[in-house]
């Protein structure tokens, strides 16, 4: 009785529109009023929730992504993927998701990725004679990518998520998303260049040789270097996870205010701001998600839905793709930070079950939130790319299905072949 | 620049009450932000230059991001950061969604008052306990409950005396 009132009061509260964290905290409260405990307990789970060290990471990763927007490190990447494939048939299609690819390793967040990245390219690409579609499909898609980057801040949520049922490091799950981040973006090439085949766009002059290639990198190498400090800082154990975070920004900071001088005090102040309130929004998201939690395992939900699973099918194929599908429907309705806190501890144990290693879970999970993220209705990194590129959803909609094709690919691939996921963080425990 | 002037003009003191009073708590979530991340580096630099890694800092790091949550939650309510379905609340003619929109502020209000009522029953509970590292009793982990439950009830009732008049809440930085 009490897990269905959960339910429904936290549907209703969703669909007339209260913000996601509130409408947990609500549909929490009320359940506990009718479970006769004191409401005090919901508070203290979500200050719990809040009291871990790695918890330090989300808004540094957070801070450092919105201070590179400003930072001049997209017009260096493009210019980097530009002499790199700008010479391929749709070159500058390629040279978007090269850049977006880069720049969601410098900012680790497919929003910040669409906005910095489609604020250069998806303008460049309408000039050059591309279709608004395709501009806004390319980038939007690609710059999923960045929620599979180790300077991703869903990757530290993911890892509280988890915390309680199975023991994954915030860096083994860094590693875990490395190679699926590549498969993404190979996914991402192809589809892009075979729309660009198919709808005869041009190619755009010769390969300027590799000293332009060089020269490009040099200029880009200081704001990419952030994703190398972060891995050989926390490789070499110099730093754990939040202290690279905390660098992280002490380099973005030097990179885009001493290095290109592209950061001035106003843009700063913006960054900050933006930091704090985003901060704000997220880590109330994860203390709550504490209190539903709480519900969750006291109300045996894992269980229930395992149970019924299990009722259906008894084949790890079949429940592997049952869950990609809830995840991605639940993933359509909400924003991405609140699909990963609801939905790991419910669909995790029943994985696991089936054999299905942690690692490998949170990079599905990471995926089908990406693929959120590009639908309707709660479709944030959609929305930006169609503002940018001045297009309504439903243009884009309709020629979306080759890149959903490489979303799902990759996503079938990561579910399916545990080796992707599971190699690198493997060779580091040998 | 033009539009906010403008809006402020027509705006009533308590509107530019909460316009300043959200500017400073911003300004305060930044500065602790940023001490935050001096206290994370400082642990870093203490390890490896003066050889003893120093124990308050984690500590105080951990205390002080729940601040800056704190003051970054009830910001996000006045300027509308917070993610929602908006789509079902777009669907309905302009009067049903002016109410829907009272209500979902009263419920955000709600949750405000809850949080705040807890924050201070909890501080005041824990006020003899003294936290780990830090000398200082463990009420302060409580205690950004009560500023952001404030904070929000401020800033809602802001927004449906805004809704009430048809006027909108510019934030007031960003």
């Amino acid at each position: 009785m009490e897990l269905i009132l959960l339910s429904i009061t936290f549907t209703l509260f969703l669909l007339i529109g209260v913000p996601v964290a509130f409408a947990i905290g609500l549909s929490s409260i009320v359940t506990i009023l009718y479970a006769g405990l004191p409401i005090l307990v919901v508070f203290q789970k979500m200050v719990g929730g809040m009291q871990v060290f790695s918890f330090l990471a989300i808004p540094f990763f957070i801070f450092a992504g919105e201070l590179m927007l400003y930072g001049g490190i997209a017009d260096r990447i493009v210019r980097f993927a530009n002499s790199l494939v700008g010479h391929v048939r749709g070159g500058l299609g390629m040279s978007n998701v090269v850049g977006c690819t880069l720049f969601g390793g410098v900012a680790g967040s497919p929003l910040a990725d669409v906005s910095a990245m489609g604020s250069v390219m998806i303008p460049l690409m309408k000039k050059e004679g591309y279709d608004a579609d395709y501009a806004v499909n390319v980038t939007t898609h690609a710059s999923l990518v960045g929620a599979l980057m180790p300077t991703s801040h869903n990757i530290i949520i993911l890892v509280l998520s988890m915390a309680g049922i199975a023991s994954v490091s915030v860096f083994g799950m860094i590693l875990a998303c490395l190679i699926p981040a590549l498969i993404l973006t190979i996914s991402n090439l192809t589809a892009a260049y075979l729309v660009a085949v198919k709808r005869g766009y041009p190619t755009r002059g010769d390969f300027a040789g590799w000293g332009e290639v060089a020269r490009a990198f040099a200029a880009a190498l200081p704001g990419l270097m952030i994703i190398v400090i972060i891995l050989t800082g926390i490789l070499s154990g110099v730093f754990t996870a939040t202290e690279s975070a905390a660098t992280a920004v002490l380099w973005a900071l030097v990179v885009t205010g001493l290095v290109y001088r592209s950061l001035s005090w106003k843009h700063f102040l913006k960054a900050c701001a933006k930091a704090c309130k985003t901060t704000g929004v997220v880590l109330l998201l994860i203390g709550i998600s504490a209190a539903f939690g709480y519900f969750i395992a006291l109300y045996e939900v894992p269980q229930l839905t395992g149970d019924w699973m299990k009722s259906l099918t008894n084949s790890p194929w079949l429940i592997f793709l049952l869950v990609n599908v809830l995840l991605f429907i639940l993933g359509t309705f909400l924003d991405m930070a609140a699909t990963i806190l609801i939905c790991t501890p419910i669909f995790l144990p029943i994985c696991m079950q089936f054999g299905m290693n942690p690692m490998t879970f949170g990079v599905m999970m990471l995926i089908n939130c990406a693929l959120g993220l590009n639908t309707p209705p709660v479709g944030t990194t959609q929305f930006v790319g169609c503002a940018i590129g001045g297009i309504s959803v439903g243009q884009v909609m309709r020629t979306i299905w080759p890149f959903y094709g490489a979303l799902i690919a990759t996503l079938f691939l990561v579910t399916y072949v545990p080796a992707f996921s599971l190699w690198l963080p493997s060779l580091m425990t040998k | 620049m033009n539009m906010q002037v403008q809006a402020l003009g027509n705006s009533s003191k308590y509107t530019r009450f909460c316009a300043l009073l959200s500017k400073l708590s911003l300004m305060l979530a930044v500065v602790l932000l940023l001490v935050v991340i001096v206290c994370v580096q400082w642990q870093v630099i203490g390890r490896y230059v003066f050889n003893s890694s120093p124990t308050w800092a984690e500590a105080l790091a951990m205390l002080l991001v729940m601040y800056v949550t704190a003051l970054g939650v009830a910001v996000g309510v006045r300027d509308a950061g917070h993610i929602g379905l908006e789509s079902i609340v777009s669907l309905l003619p302009e009067s049903w969604r002016l109410k829907l929109e009272v209500v979902i502020h009263l419920c955000v209000a709600t949750f405000g008052i809850l949080m705040a009522y807890s924050g201070w029953l909890w501080a005041s509970l824990k006020w003899n306990e003294k936290k780990p590292m830090l000398s200082v009793p463990e009420s302060v982990d409580y205690i950004p409950l009560v500023i952001a439950g404030v904070l929000i009830v401020l800033f809602s009732a802001e927004h449906i005396i805004a809704l009430v008049r048809g006027q909108e809440v510019v934030p007031s930085w960003n």
